[in-house]
């Protein structure tokens, strides 16, 4: 489980924006999506900063670091 | 074609797909070596391959690949690299035990193709391992 969590399922559910349409505008698969919301894939600055700006939001509300055993 | 799997994914299965029909007969089912049966194996994966990626290709509208895909496939060749040299230190290994034990008989005829075979197939089982580990890093997670 990576030590990065992040609250892209319940910012996008509050943009009615599809996992699909987040990943166009990302630029990476619906999968890779899929993956960050299910806490199975930390990305890259570079993505993480994209998905916040396409998101509206500073970084830091849409990921935050978690050390494992401290959550 | 609205699936789970991402291209990847599923160019990733039908490769292994692939290496499973034509290369679990060869090594399982054929006791015997032949030149042309290697010949034939390598001629075979790649028709295979081309015609199963193609039609891949062809049924899949989105095709794109991003950093995760990436990520698993560096993944995917670390396991292979650390198989195929397990397999060389196991093999060499082997080799000398045999060698110093006196039953290595390197004047057979055979010796040439059996050593082709038995490196081939460390060859294609670290290539197994290799599309084995990106299957498991996707559907596992990184």
């Amino acid at each position: 489980m990576p030590a990065i969590r992040n609250q892209i399922k319940e910012l996008r559910a509050l943009r009615e924006m599809t996992q699909q349409e987040l990943a166009d505008r990302v630029g990476v698969t619906r999968q890779t999506v899929i993956a960050m919301e299910q806490d199975k894939y930390s990305p890259s600055l570079e993505t993480a900063f994209k998905v916040a700006i396409v998101l509206g939001v500073p970084i830091e509300q849409c990921f935050q670091y978690a050390p494992r055993g401290k959550r | 074609m609205a699936t789970g799997l991402s291209y990847r994914e599923k160019s990733l299965y039908a490769s292994l797909a692939a290496e499973l029909i034509v290369y679990g007969p060869y090594f399982f089912l054929h006791r015997e070596n032949s030149l042309n049966k290697v010949v034939g194996m390598i001629v075979g994966i790649i028709v295979l391959q081309v015609i199963l990626q193609s039609v891949i290709a062809a049924v899949t509208r989105n095709r794109v690949t991003d950093e995760r895909d990436r990520q698993i496939e560096l993944r995917g060749y670390r396991a292979g690299y650390l198989m195929i040299t397990s397999l060389m230190v196991i093999g060499l290994g082997l080799l000398w035990f045999h060698a110093t034990a006196g039953n290595l008989h390197l004047d057979s005829r055979m010796v040439g193709l059996h050593f082709l075979s038995v490196f081939f197939g460390m060859l294609v089982i670290a290539d197994i391992t290799k599309t084995a580990a990106q299957i498991v890093s996707y559907r596992r997670g990184l």
